[in-house]
């Protein structure tokens, strides 16, 4: 270990660090421009040069590794001028007039640079008298989001690196050269067409905003956005990756959000994706309800609520098209993308002819079958109509949505309140759309139900990353990024998706199969795998049961069967099979291509045999990482929000779990039910039995399958309460609308993909009436008769905890900083970054292979219908759109319903890019506009699920899992005809 | 990376059959991709005459670079165009010894001659585009000019009307 003397003080360096690395670990600060944290050093701007002893020459530090026995000036004389005269000639290309009066005194610096400028006293000279121009480059004219002022670059680079090293995109770069060099978007300026994600990581590294973000500046004024009254840690409202963002905050609103310090340990390590960074405005849009409604029609007489309204069909009309009649309606074209266009063409923001949100909001008419209420109303209202159905039609006859949107501390007060006030377990949430066929899966196999691993591994120690349905740059952004530098960097990328995703394009092995036909894939992976001897016999020796029924199960998938199956050359997997089990740390991640089918738990578990098979799982670098979507999709079953729980997956049915609840609660054990409930797609069933629903923040009438049925189903309920933060398309049929709070506006704990716990904090006030999700179940709770007193969510955890085995140890203090990943069982322990290094948490600590048979989709093409569709999501819009289609600049990027097709069917269907098409099912057909995409296969489609007007689940089929009653949402088979 | 869309507008790529194989033997002889980069612009620039915006974007996707990076090494040389150029583009050295030595009046009748009228533009038929370069590397055969890949010494004024039928 090299020591070396900085400014006088003895400082030891671990080798390989360098003088500034050295220098800043000791908190000495040596100025710097072009280097930034875990960016490559390029060494080019040279302020930090520093003297050292024995150097006839100044040394930059941040590029100079330290040698043993250094003597290091950061302040010398040489230094300091030397600093002064980069600094001198950087600013005789930037505009900084405003720092000429007075100097140090009376100059205000707006940003890094300028900081520096007055630090060391440099005056820059007046812009009139120079010789040489401003820097001009490409400005991103018209951006709904970021944009260039490319006069006050100084070419420091870091944009360049950030968006190449760090996102690993690479749209920027430096062109031209001398002093005509400039930062250049793409080859023409466009940034879509460079592949830009609109991540911002670029506008965070800039040190002197020459790439800044749009929104602020147009909102607030300048001094709001330099001194905001507070910055809150808050953890982002989208998807599971759990990503820490810092909300700005000015006069009780949002103004901009920021990333934390990369070098802090986040799960994000300091980026966000384009919907962290920017999609934070949706709280402020004018669609948010600030006070109750309750349908017109229901009055109070002799202190009951009685419904005077229309009955039948009328019951719950109102003046609005159902997503069928919308979906089916002609709409206004696509405007053409920036497909060969030049930005300044774009149709951004500013030039549609039409405010993009007119079309996406709440139509305002849809307020007129309401009337806003009080709280005593509608809470009042609510109760009695939830007791009454209970002591009518018996405690099965409720059901709710808990939310993955909400907190852990909600969804438990909401399954507290369904199982100990109203006595039925009907509580579910949309991991029933997401990866409940994981959670059979890995409980049938390993009796757990979420990652082994981190995410932070796979950039770390893992050799070969395998990823099965899962387009993780554009639903999990950030991990994606972490994915592609761990490609860029060592470890081989193995992608199994009908799509050609980016991960795909970049894959070393993209296995493009049929949708569906997953199971062929894994089982001849595993025969091969089995043939050559590659398995992990000791592993599978000592870990493991029922191999030899899996081995016998797989003998007939050979790679060429497979290959017929699933339209992969059998050679490709086999190559596909040695590169997993050669590994040696082969990481397993997934998402929704493999769990939303109606064999999804046989899928899954067929990818579990592979992993189990070579032991690729329980150690640092092989990790078993289902991708979670919800942010806190794993914290709400977690906590129990699902039919068959409690908190800890403990079972309904077990009599001392129950009596243990029950103390808990101060209820008697008899009053919580035995009895399994209902799932989401069970419970939107006619026989279902189900008369009145409670739904919090979930959008059913988008999200279920085959919604002309589901919408109906709703509109045939005898009550239906929804709190949520908008008049969604769900909410327009219930009879009181609680206005909930957004993210911003409370405090509360969520779980992201790798078992994170993270607390996020209240930046602003909700508007108006609007209440926490917190404070409306807790009143809620206290009027069905189950007596609560919690203060704070807080006090909420601390419960969590104690009937919460694997939470025990967690604490809102602990939770500060990077947050806990459970198991935590005491209160000093550090948290759990993988599992499985010894033993499964089963009864004999083994897994269990189960052996699985592959089946054709349920639906296949044919002659009237030969298009598979597949659905999903897209980088700039979330689930159904209710946030991000009324956050702007996100809906300002992709403002209309689009259908992906394959060039060459658009030829043969005489489709060109922005036509309307009409998609057909066996169930029902919708119209969209077409985008011509390579990234789907000949002969399959693509529809994302984001939009009302254009709802890809009119056309899915509802078909159920047999164990997880998850519905097949990413195949049916469709006909598409020129609308 | 770019994004594999179809670019929807009647673009004739550059790197298709005989070309595309053509390129596949020149990317043996380079050990990445980057190092490959200069020789691929060679060969685009020779099929097209010049290096337009969506070419460069094209030689990205076939190289697997970046569409910036492309432009950002288009953009770093000289001899890369970025507008169409004449049939023959013609290099006058004017570097201060080949000035002396009469680089000017060459420029002059070359300018003249072609009808091109300015550096840099083009002549009205398409056939030439005259620039002025610095020193070739030729000071002792001033003034040395470079039509296409032809290097031609001590030309003067005299010998432009012949250089000028040839190439026509
Ligand atoms: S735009 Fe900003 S980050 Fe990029 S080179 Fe210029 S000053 Fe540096
Ligand atoms: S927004 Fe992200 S992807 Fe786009 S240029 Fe900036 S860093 Fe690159
Ligand atoms: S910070 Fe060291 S050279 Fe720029
Ligand atoms: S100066 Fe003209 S060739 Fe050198």
């Amino acid at each position: 270990m090299p020591s070396l003397k900085v400014d006088g003080r003895s400082l030891s360096a671990s080798d390989g660090q360098t003088i500034l690395d050295a220098a800043r670990a000791a908190g000495i600060e040596i100025p710097t421009l072009c280097w930034y944290p875990k960016l490559p050093t390029v060494g080019n701007c040279r302020i930090c040069l520093v003297s050292v002893e024995g150097q006839g020459k100044l040394i930059p530090a941040c590029a100079t590794k330290v040698a043993d026995g250094m003597v290091v000036t950061t302040q010398s004389h040489a230094a300091v001028e030397n600093r002064k005269g980069v600094l001198r000639l950087l600013a005789e290309r930037y505009p900084a007039d405003h720092l000429r009066n007075g100097g140090r005194g009376g100059a205000s610096p707006r940003n890094e640079f300028e900081r520096y400028l007055v630090q060391y006293d440099v005056v820059p000279t007046a812009v009139e008298t120079r010789d040489l121009p401003l820097r001009s480059g490409d400005e991103r004219p018209g951006d709904p989001m970021i944009r260039h002022d490319m006069s006050t670059c100084i070419l420091c680079t870091r944009c360049v690196r950030a968006c190449e090293d760090i996102q690993v995109v690479g749209v920027l770069d430096v062109g031209y050269r001398g002093e005509h060099a400039e930062i250049i978007v793409g080859a023409d300026g466009d940034p879509d067409k460079a592949g830009c994600t609109w991540c911002g990581e670029c506008v965070r590294v800039c040190p002197t905003g020459a790439i800044f973000e749009v929104m602020p500046r147009q909102r607030f004024a300048p001094q709001q956005i330099r001194h905001p009254e507070k910055v809150v840690r808050s953890v982002c409202p989208y998807c599971g990756v759990g990503c820490q963002v810092d909300l700005h905050v000015a006069g009780n609103q949002v103004i901009r959000v920021t990333s934390p310090d990369i070098e802090l340990d986040t799960p994000n390590q300091g980026s966000t994706c384009v919907k962290g960074r920017f999609g934070y405005d949706f709280p402020q849009h004018r669609d948010r309800l600030t006070r109750p409604l309750i349908r017109k029609g229901w009055t109070k007489e002799g202190g009951r609520w009685i419904w005077k309204g229309p009955q039948g069909a009328e019951r719950r009309a109102g003046p609005w098209r159902t997503i069928e009649g919308e979906g089916r309606r002609a709409k206004p074209g696509t405007p053409p993308r920036a497909t060969g266009k030049r930005v300044r063409e774009l149709p951004l923001l500013e030039r549609l002819d039409m405010d993009i949100r007119d079309r996406v909001a709440t139509p305002d008419d849809w307020y007129s079958p309401f009337r806003e209420g009080s709280w005593e109303e509608a809470l009042e209202l609510t109760a009695q109509e939830m007791l009454r159905i209970k002591a009518e039609r018996g405690h099965d006859a409720l059901a709710c949505f808990s939310s993955a949107k909400c907190s852990n501390e909600e969804n438990y007060l909401m399954m507290r309140m369904f199982r100990g006030a109203l006595g039925t377990n009907n509580v579910d949430h949309c991991t029933r759309l997401c990866h409940s066929t994981s959670v059979a899966a890995m409980q049938r196999a390993i009796n757990t139900a979420a990652a082994s691993g981190s995410m932070r591994e796979i950039e770390q120690a893992c050799d070969v990353i395998f990823i099965a349905g899962a387009n993780t740059t554009e639903s999990h952004p950030v991990f994606g990024a972490a994915l592609k530098r761990a490609h860029e960097k060592r470890a081989k990328l193995v992608v199994a998706d009908p799509r050609r995703t980016e991960l795909a394009g970049r894959a070393d092995i993209h296995l493009q199969m049929q949708p569906g036909t997953d199971v062929a894939l894994y089982s001849a992976m595993l025969n091969h795998i089995l043939r050559l001897g590659l398995e992990n016999r000791d592993f599978i020796a000592k870990r493991t049961h029922d191999f030899e029924k899996v081995r016998e199960a797989v003998k007939p998938y050979t790679p060429d069967k497979a290959a017929k199956i699933t339209g992969i050359p059998a050679d490709t997997i086999r190559r596909a099979a040695e590169t997993y089990a050669r590994g040696p740390n082969t990481s397993t991640l997934w998402a929704m291509g493999l769990t939303q089918h109606a064999n999804g738990t046989d899928i899954v578990t067929s990818l579990l045999n592979l992993m189990f098979a070579c032991g690729m799982i329980g150690r640092w670098g092989a990790a078993m990482l289902p991708v979670r979507g919800q942010n806190n999709v794993q914290g709400a079953s977690d906590v129990g929000a699902i039919p068959f729980v409690y908190t800890d997956y403990q079972p309904v049915g077990d009599q001392q779990v129950r009596a243990r609840f029950a103390r808990t609660w101060g209820v008697p054990a008899d009053a919580l039910s035995l009895k399994k409930g209902l799932m989401v797609t069970e419970v939107v069933k006619p026989e279902s039995g189900v008369r009145g629903m409670y739904i919090m923040g979930e959008n059913p009438v988008i999200s279920d399958p085959d919604i002309a049925h589901a919408e109906h189903w709703f509109q045939e309920l005898e009550f239906l309460a929804v709190q949520d933060l908008f008049l969604t398309e769900t909410a327009r049929y219930a009879d009181v609308v609680l206005p909930g709070a957004s993210f911003a506006e409370k405090t509360g704990t969520f779980v992201n993909t790798e078992r994170r716990i993270q607390v996020s904090h209240k930046a602003v006030d909700s508007p108006g009436e609007a209440r926490g999700d917190f404070e409306i179940l807790m009143d809620l709770t206290n009027r069905l008769g189950l007596p609560t007193k919690f203060r704070v969510a807080e006090d909420v955890m601390q419960e969590i905890a104690q009937v919460t085995p694997s939470w025990a140890g967690v604490t809102y203090d602990r939770l500060e900083g990077a947050g806990l990943q459970y198991p935590v069982p005491t209160p000093d322990h550090p948290g759990t970054a993988f599992l499985f290094d010894e033993d499964f948490p089963t009864t004999d600590g083994r897994a269990t292979f189960v052996a699985v048979e592959y089946t054709d989709p349920v639906e296949l093409p044919d002659d009237e219908y030969p298009f598979v569709m597949n659905t999903g999501r897209q980088l700039y819009h979330w689930h159904t759109g209710t946030m991000t289609r009324r956050a702007s600049g996100l809906d300002a990027r992709e403002p209309t319903a689009i259908v992906e097709i394959h060039p060459d069917d658009a030829s043969l269907l005489g489709v060109r890019e922005g036509d309307l098409v009409r998609l057909t099912s066996r169930r029902n057909s919708m119209v969209s506009a077409a985008r011509i995409s390579e990234r789907v296969a000949p002969g399959q489609v693509f529809v994302p699920f984001h939009y009302r007007e254009a709802a890809a689940n009119l056309l899915t089929n509802p078909v159920l899992d047999p164990y997880a009653k998850m519905a097949e949402l990413k195949v049916c088979a469709v006909r598409i005809e020129r609308a | 990376m770019t994004q594999s869309v179809s670019h929807g507008e009647d673009y004739q790529p550059v790197f298709d059959g005989k070309i595309m194989d053509e390129l596949q033997t020149v990317l043996q002889r380079y050990p990445t991709k980057q190092a490959a980069l200069l020789p691929t612009l060679w060969i685009a620039q020779r099929e097209h005459g010049w290096i337009s915006d969506r070419i460069m974007a094209e030689v990205a996707e076939v190289l697997g670079l970046t569409p910036a990076y492309v432009k950002g090494v288009v953009t770093f040389y000289t001899m890369y165009h970025q507008h169409p150029v004449g049939k023959n583009f013609v290099q006058v050295c004017t570097t201060s010894p080949c000035n002396i030595c009469g680089a000017e009046a060459v420029m002059k009748a070359l300018l003249e001659q072609t009808g091109a009228q300015d550096a840099g533009a083009t002549s009205a038929d398409g056939k030439w585009t005259i620039v002025e370069v610095e020193c070739l590397g030729a000071c002792g055969f001033a003034t040395p000019v470079l039509v296409n890949d032809d290097f031609l010494e001590s030309v003067t004024p005299e010998k432009v009307p012949e250089i000028v039928k040839k190439y026509r």
